[in-house]
């Protein structure tokens, strides 16, 4: 069975999907088991893939038994690996936060959500595993309509959020279909490898069809992981949909959306024609030091905690499209491996927020007032996050920060430098602003000089299915960081194919 | 931002007249969509390895049929998002609606009825001609699953929702939708469980008496079947969701 770890990995949360509707039917407490362990199984066959890939390097494995380009192919390297361990590994995280959370925020529909969330996992494990252009598509849309749908499941408020975000989505996704049908005008063919070998044969990279087939794909991501000036979608969607969904989704789509991008970058177009031919480099760095900023600076002004977090997503997908269209490997290592970080750390701080709401029921960061005295394992979790968003050692921030500013040097692209470090100090400024309202915080109503001010400086830690996923991303986010170099190792082994070194991408 | 979005919906529109500029000539039998050894394989092809006449089908149910599960699944999840959006248990949190009584009246029409109870028959064995044809003309599960769940509505529509719920209830639909996908995975598992990759049919003819290029025209029937129930239970789930308001009473 060892030879079938790659479909495993998507198939195991794709059947329990289906399970979870029948037996939620019946035993909703069933439901909550089910989900964990087809998520295991899939970051079990995601470990044994990556262990594969880095022994045998590309594991390839056809659909139907047909190879490509006749059949679909799963052709899994370093980089879906990568990305594959990291998506399962966010969702068995974030299944132990849903415990009780889901009984509590969507109680009449717990089998519902849950095969919700299990078929938006298996969208996005698809999406990373595929070797197929189209199939990508049609993962994209199974992670779409749910994350839709696992977003509308919130307050009244996440309802016109989630229209918004499926109006854009769907814009965004047919942008990227439309892309995918001229490639296949031009090439013939719907494999992602097979395109890219036909386009560099018949050297199409001179045709306009192709051009403009770049030029939709990329736009379409870019509205797909909320690239600014595209991300009007993002910042309501995850600040009121249910707290297990904005867990789930905030690290993973905009991830994955940026993977979609690297591969369609360097293994479907190439290297060649999207850095050297195009020489769009500059004008995209700039875009992302743009949407640094303005996802930094708008989160420094928000008051409600997720909403924060959200414009923090945005600085973020700034940080690795400019690192990718820097054109060189640090920069390509340091977005890659940002990507990887990026996920933990927002999970953290996602996490974070999902424990303040359930223990104060309030959205605002004011409610982390006198935080640390009352949950300081909490607060150590988040911590960790921020200290890794901010970008301090030992955390897997730092690392990715080191890269993406040595790419930009390398590349002399100065703004880029400048807006990382800016938005340092923001997050900077906005986490210590978070650490200072939770050590020194005296609740407003309460205060007014009494000593015992309530429930206050009591020890009151959150229950163990909401704090452990917390410690446990933590842990990972550190070891993120102190293991770097095993995980750059897989990542240069990915990009070496690519000969970014030679001078011409210079 | 009236002015941005007609901006962006021009710069779009030239960038697609654009790439037109440089598009194969219509029709033309050169072109890489036609001459490439993809569609040159299946046009030649498909009959020998899979005994199935429509290429559609073959290409759709078995080249790509990884790609049609997900299809299915695309359907599947967007049933089950409309319940999670829409569908309200009890009387509890609900809303008073605007009506309370049913537009339609008790008493059902006679032409209707009749008309209605002639048809719905005839749609239904369409319906089956069309999924169980998908080999030969065109159809399969997707269409003739769409006929089916038609042929559902249109007894909602010509009495009430509780009629037709009387032939498939809500948790039946489910049932059914789960049953579906559950087929179509299935069988891509039992692939796996004999010793090949998901999906690929010809190991199954170590179960069925026959040899493995007949046991993939076979597997395709019954993957088409697999896909006619979901998107028959879908179509009527997410109709009766729309209609009444979630509450799955009365309906329009």
């Amino acid at each position: 069975m060892i030879d079938q770890a790659p479909a495993i990995v998507l198939l195991a949360p794709f059947l329990t999907a289906v399970l979870v509707v029948l037996v939620g039917m019946k035993y909703e407490r069933a439901c909550f088991p089910l989900v964990l362990l087809g998520l295991s199984f899939s970051v079990a066959a995601a470990v044994q893939t990556i262990l594969q890939v880095v022994e045998a390097g590309t594991l390839r494995y056809y659909m139907g038994g047909w190879p490509p380009p006749f059949g679909i192919e799963f052709r899994i390297d370093g980089l879906n690996a990568l990305v594959a361990l990291t998506v399962s590994t966010v969702a068995l995280i974030s299944a132990v936060y849903s415990k009780n959370r889901v009984p509590e925020e969507n109680g009449d529909k717990i089998s519902i959500y849950y095969t919700l969330l299990l078929l938006v996992v298996t969208g996005l494990l698809g999406m990373v595993l595929t070797g197929d252009a189209f199939n990508l598509y049609v993962l994209l849309e199974v992670s779409a309509l749910t994350s839709y749908a696992l977003i509308a499941m919130g307050t009244r408020r996440a309802t016109v959020a989630a229209f918004k975000y499926a109006i854009i989505g769907t814009i965004g996704a047919s942008f990227y279909l439309l892309g995918v049908g001229y490639l296949y005008i031009k090439t013939g063919s719907l494999n992602m490898f097979d395109i890219h070998e036909v386009l560099v044969a018949e050297d199409l990279h001179r045709s306009t069809t192709v051009l403009v087939a770049f030029i939709l794909i990329t736009v379409g991501v870019w509205i797909k992981m909320a690239f600014f000036p595209l991300h009007a979608w993002l910042p309501n969607s995850y600040t009121f949909a249910p707290t297990t969904t904005s867990c789930l989704l905030g690290p993973l789509v905009t991830k994955v959306m940026v993977y979609v991008m690297i591969r369609m970058m360097l293994t479907v177009f190439d290297p060649v024609y999207t850095f050297v031919q195009l020489n769009w480099g500059d004008i995209v760095v700039w875009m992302a030091v743009i949407a640094i900023l303005v996802g930094s600076l708008s989160a420094l002004a928000q008051t409600d905690l997720r909403r924060m977090l959200a414009f923090l997503i945005v600085a973020e997908v700034g940080y690795m499209v400019g690192g990718v269209w820097l054109a060189n490997t640090a920069g390509l290592v340091g977005a890659i491996y940002h990507l990887i970080a990026d996920v933990f750390m927002t999970l953290c701080v996602f996490l974070f927020a999902g424990i303040v709401f359930a223990k104060t029921g309030k959205r605002e960061i004011t409610a982390t007032h006198g935080l640390f005295a009352k949950m300081p394992l909490t607060m150590a979790g988040l911590a960790v996050g921020a200290l890794s968003l901010i970008g301090i050692p030992p955390t897997a921030g730092f690392f990715s920060k080191w890269y993406l500013i040595q790419g930009g040097m390398a590349s002399g692209h100065w703004g880029y430098v400048v807006a990382l470090l800016i938005s340092s100090l923001a997050m900077a400024v906005l986490f210590f602003r978070i650490f200072e309202y939770a050590l020194f915080g005296v609740k407003p109503a309460e205060g007014h000089g009494d000593h015992h001010a309530g429930d206050q400086g009591k020890f009151s830690e959150a229950s163990a299915s909401i704090l452990l996923p917390l410690m446990g991303t933590a842990s990972l986010v550190l070891l993120i960081g102190i293991f770097n170099q095993s995980i750059v190792s897989i990542i240069t082994d990915f990009l070496v194919q690519f000969n970014l070194a030679d001078p011409m991408f210079r | 931002m009236k002015a941005l979005g007609f901006i962006a919906v021009l710069g779009t529109g030239l960038l697609l007249l654009a790439a037109s500029r440089d598009f194969p000539n219509w029709g033309d039998p050169d072109s890489p969509a036609s001459s490439y050894r993809l569609s040159r394989h299946f046009i030649t092809e498909t009959i020998n390895e899979t005994a199935v006449p429509n290429m559609v089908t073959a290409v759709l149910a078995d080249y790509r049929g990884y790609d049609t599960l997900f299809e299915a699944v695309v359907i599947f999840t967007a049933g089950i998002a409309v319940i999670g959006i829409l569908r309200r248990y009890g009387s509890r949190n609900s809303i008073p609606s605007a009506r309370e009584t049913p537009l339609t009246p008790k008493k059902p029409d006679l032409i209707v009825e009749s008309t209605v109870r002639l048809l719905i028959p005839i749609i239904q064995i369409f319906a089956l001609y069309v999924i169980a044809h998908g080999h030969h003309s065109p159809g399969g599960g997707f269409q003739g699953g769409v006929i089916f769940g038609a042929s559902f509505i249109l007894l909602a529509l010509a009495r009430d929702l509780k009629a037709a719920q009387n032939w498939v209830a809500e948790k039946r639909t489910l049932i059914l939708a789960c049953c579906g996908i559950l087929i179509y995975a299935g069988i891509g598992v039992l692939c796996q469980f004999l010793g090949d990759n998901f999906l690929d049919y010809q190991i199954l003819h170590r179960i069925l008496p026959t040899d493995p290029v007949m046991a993939r025209y076979h597997s395709i029937l019954v993957v088409e079947i697999g896909v006619a129930f979901t998107v028959t239970a879908i179509m009527f789930s997410i109709y009766s969701n729309l209609s009444s308001n979630g509450k799955m009473k009365e309906g329009i």
